[in-house]
């Protein structure tokens, strides 16, 4: 059973104190110290706690085996899982969705206050208050098109003719501006165009296609 | 017929009461709950370096006064098995009604952190790391309500001095919860 001779008053003014530490860290401002001062002095907290007010230091030795059994297998699911979570593609693949939540989660500079906005109202994205092309184009193109705007999305392989490439000039030169809006509102077929471009006018008033094919033109890389 | 006890209550083949192997066993599940969780969280984190400007809007002074709250509901807690280990029920139950209070203090203010972070528009599916946020913490709020709710029963029968040996067993549940709550605090407050 529990030893008399710990002192319980003691060890909880030492987890004070650490806690005070974990939370000063991230003033120092240097990355290293504060993954130390979080996460270092949180093993050590749960150490104290656990040998002391726990009392598994004088528990059955088994014990600590069957817990410790529990965090390993915690252990392989972590190493067994991470990779594949972790990397957003391979050899043979890509998590088009996360990459595309990485793209869109990262404000640029100028869109750093819209983007931020768009977070705190999420519900609010494709409205046209707050119109985001890009984080709609990510959402309803990106699987055709590709992130880039390439025709290259990971479903593009499927069709025939493949999604049209918006980094190529060939394309913009050969249509005018309001067909592709239309192209987007009504789908291809409405411009003489490939069935498989579906129409997006539920998603995208007039104004939001126009913004959008102004975003596809960013795309073109010049030559 | 008399009352008695079923005999799995009294033996201890294992050289451990029966009640506090049955507590071990709990927590070697609860850890695979927590760690898998935690595990799942920290690899999406990783991959995901964007999330970190969500993290950026989490109250660490909220965090750690909620962990302040937690170790001494933990100290209260250590205390009360100590005072039933010296067979003074009245003093443990008493003890167990102050960790009950931490729990209480710890919810509330909990509450309140949520229902700012919901009114800005922070919500379970604002974005992954929102969803981990409210499923790690709501799963440990939970752990607290459950075990505030048995430490009631426990003081009420601690006081009357009956079944001391359960302040002790609440009571290393309660340090768990505790534990989880160290390692869910740097993982969603400090690390931004």
């Amino acid at each position: 059973m529990s030893e008399h001779k710990i002192n319980y008053t003691k060890i909880y003014f030492t987890l004070l104190a650490l806690l005070a530490v974990s939370v000063a860290g991230p003033f120092i401002g240097i990355q290293w110290v504060t993954l130390v001062t979080a996460f270092g002095i949180a093993l050590v907290k749960a150490n104290l706690v656990i040998q002391n007010f726990m009392h598994i230091r004088v528990e059955k030795s088994w014990i600590k085996w069957m817990l410790s059994f529990s965090i390993l297998m915690i252990l392989l699911l972590f190493y067994g899982v991470a990779p594949d979570v972790m990397r957003h593609e391979g050899q043979n693949w890509t998590n088009v969705a996360a990459q595309a939540a990485v793209e869109r989660g990262i404000p640029d500079g100028e869109h750093e206050e819209e983007a931020a906005h768009a977070e705190a109202e999420p519900a609010l994205a494709v409205e046209e208050s707050d119109f985001a092309a890009a984080g709609t184009y990510v959402t309803y193109c990106a699987f055709c098109h590709g992130v880039g705007g390439r025709g290259d999305g990971v479903a593009s392989s499927a069709f025939d003719p493949r999604p049209a490439d918006f980094g190529a000039a060939a394309f913009w030169d050969a249509r005018a501006d309001d067909q592709v809006a239309l192209a987007i509102r009504e789908g291809g077929a409405a411009v003489g165009r490939s069935e498989s471009m579906p129409p997006w006018g539920s998603v995208l008033d007039e104004a939001q296609a126009a913004a959008m094919v102004e975003y596809l033109k960013a795309f073109q890389t010049g030559g | 017929m008399t009352m008695t006890k079923p005999i799995a209550t009294t033996r201890s083949a294992s050289g451990i009461p029966t009640g506090r192997l049955a507590i071990w066993w709990v927590l070697a599940s609860e850890v695979v709950i927590f760690g898998g969780l935690i595990a799942a969280y920290l690899m999406h984190r990783l991959g995901h370096p964007e999330w970190a400007d969500a993290a950026a809007h989490t109250n660490t002074w909220i965090g750690a006064f909620n962990t302040v709250v937690l170790l001494t509901s933990s100290f209260t807690a250590v205390m009360a098995h100590q005072a039933a280990e010296r067979g003074d029920g009245k003093k443990a139950a008493r003890l167990l009604l102050l960790t009950v209070g931490g729990a209480l203090t710890f919810l509330v203010v909990k509450g309140l952190e949520w229902r700012s972070e919901i009114s800005h528009g922070y919500t379970i599916t604002a974005n992954g790391f929102w969803s981990f946020y409210y499923t790690a913490a709501g799963l440990h709020a939970a752990h607290v309500i459950a075990g505030a709710i048995i430490m009631l029963f426990v003081a009420r029968d601690a006081a009357k001095n009956r079944e001391l040996h359960r302040v002790e067993l609440i009571g290393i549940y309660w340090h768990f919860v505790d534990v989880v709550w160290i390692f869910l605090f740097p993982l969603l407050y400090i690390a931004k």
